[in-house]
């Protein structure tokens, strides 16, 4: 790893990192509110998967901030400080994952986007040269599997019927000018695409995406409106967060912030 | 809806076992619901999902006589030396 590419990385494993974290966070909100038991139980489940992988990007990280001639591993410590305790415009997060609901239409919708995305995001870094990068893709890819499956069986099964069809279609409209901002690329990409780190930029992922979520949801594709009304720069994963990130880091610190020393 | 019958079992050990039920609208979201509801710790390595409406269900009524005869709970002693005394017999 050059040292040149070494603050890209860092940023483009951030902003990964952040956006499984606060999936992870919106889907585990659902405990004990998700629309029948089996659901409770799966939907947190699955948010505990994109936690785990929040974990293993954040160490990643440590790592890389650690520098190579280390050979201590990250603590919990470390990642929860890493996770939770932040500057705003430290966090590489976007509204997407920012976005806060109790429209169970619009957390089954974000489920099924966010986990197509994720699967497209793994696939980009699947022959990465950082190795540990594409080690991380190999553990995640058999939980993406079947955390689409899931979405997909729903899916399927509410779109044999008209008010659940109605409803699923106004989530995509909630979330589909949010989907430009989880395509947005971070810090450096082209150095990454360079060195072989990424086989393509973020922003190459939000085309597909769009045409993925008209195939799903039966849109035409005309009807999802325009490619990309904004210039790539505001599709920047560094420019600001969206209005939801303070509350919603302020509820995730709740427990911390009662003892800001305790040792966990 | 349907219920689900659910059945694990562990690679190499035991029989398939009854762990539970399920609601589900179909069999797709059975299996997918089963599966973090039964086996998210590794309970199995084999899952069965069984539609209720499958299971034959035999009347109590049918059942119960074979409760008071205590001729069919021998403990085999008597085949034993049937068997031992045949087996002598031809050698």
């Amino acid at each position: 790893m050059s040292e040149q590419v070494t603050p890209g990385l860092r940023d483009f494993l951030l902003s990964f990192a952040d956006d499984e974290h606060f999936i992870g966070q919106q889907h585990t909100e659902w405990i004990g509110v998700a629309p029948f038991l089996e659901e409770d139980l799966a939907l947190a489940s699955i948010g505990q998967d994109e936690l785990g992988h929040a974990a293993m990007l954040y160490e990643l990280v440590l790592d890389l901030d650690r520098g190579p001639d280390s050979d201590s591993e990250a603590t919990d410590i470390e990642i929860d400080r890493l996770a939770y305790r932040r500057t705003d415009g430290e966090y590489r997060s976007c509204a997407f994952t920012e976005y806060p609901t109790t429209d169970w239409a619009e957390a089954l919708v974000r489920h099924w986007i966010y986990d197509t995305f994720e699967a497209m995001r793994w696939d980009l870094v699947a022959s990465s040269s950082y190795q540990p990068l594409a080690n991380a893709a190999v553990r995640a890819g058999r939980e993406e599997t079947f955390h689409l499956r899931h979405a997909d069986a729903l899916i399927d099964t509410l779109s044999t019927n008209a008010e659940a069809i109605s409803r699923l279609r106004t989530a995509v409209d909630v979330f589909l000018p949010m989907v430009g901002g989880l395509a947005g690329v971070t810090e450096n990409e082209d150095d990454l695409v360079a060195a072989g780190v990424i086989s393509a930029k973020s922003s190459s992922l939000h085309e597909p995406l769009r045409a993925a979520i008209a195939e799903r949801f039966g849109i035409d594709h005309t009807d999802l409106g325009p490619t990309d009304s904004k210039p790539e720069s505001e599709l920047r994963r560094d420019s600001g967060r969206s209005e939801h990130f303070a509350p919603m880091i302020s509820r995730m610190r709740e427990v911390f912030d009662l003892d800001p020393t305790a040792i966990w | 809806m349907a219920i689900y019958e659910v059945f694990l079992k562990k690679d190499g050990r035991d029989e398939y076992r009854h762990a539970g039920a399920l609601d589900a609208a179909n069999d797709e979201l059975a299996l997918v619901m089963a599966r973090e509801s039964y086996i998210r710790r590794a309970e199995g390595d084999r899952l069965w999902l069984v539609n209720r409406e499958h299971v034959l269900v035999a009347d109590p009524d049918f059942i119960a006589p074979n409760a008071d005869k205590p001729h069919r709970h021998h403990d085999g002693a008597a085949v034993a030396a049937r068997r031992k005394a045949a087996r002598e017999a031809t050698e």
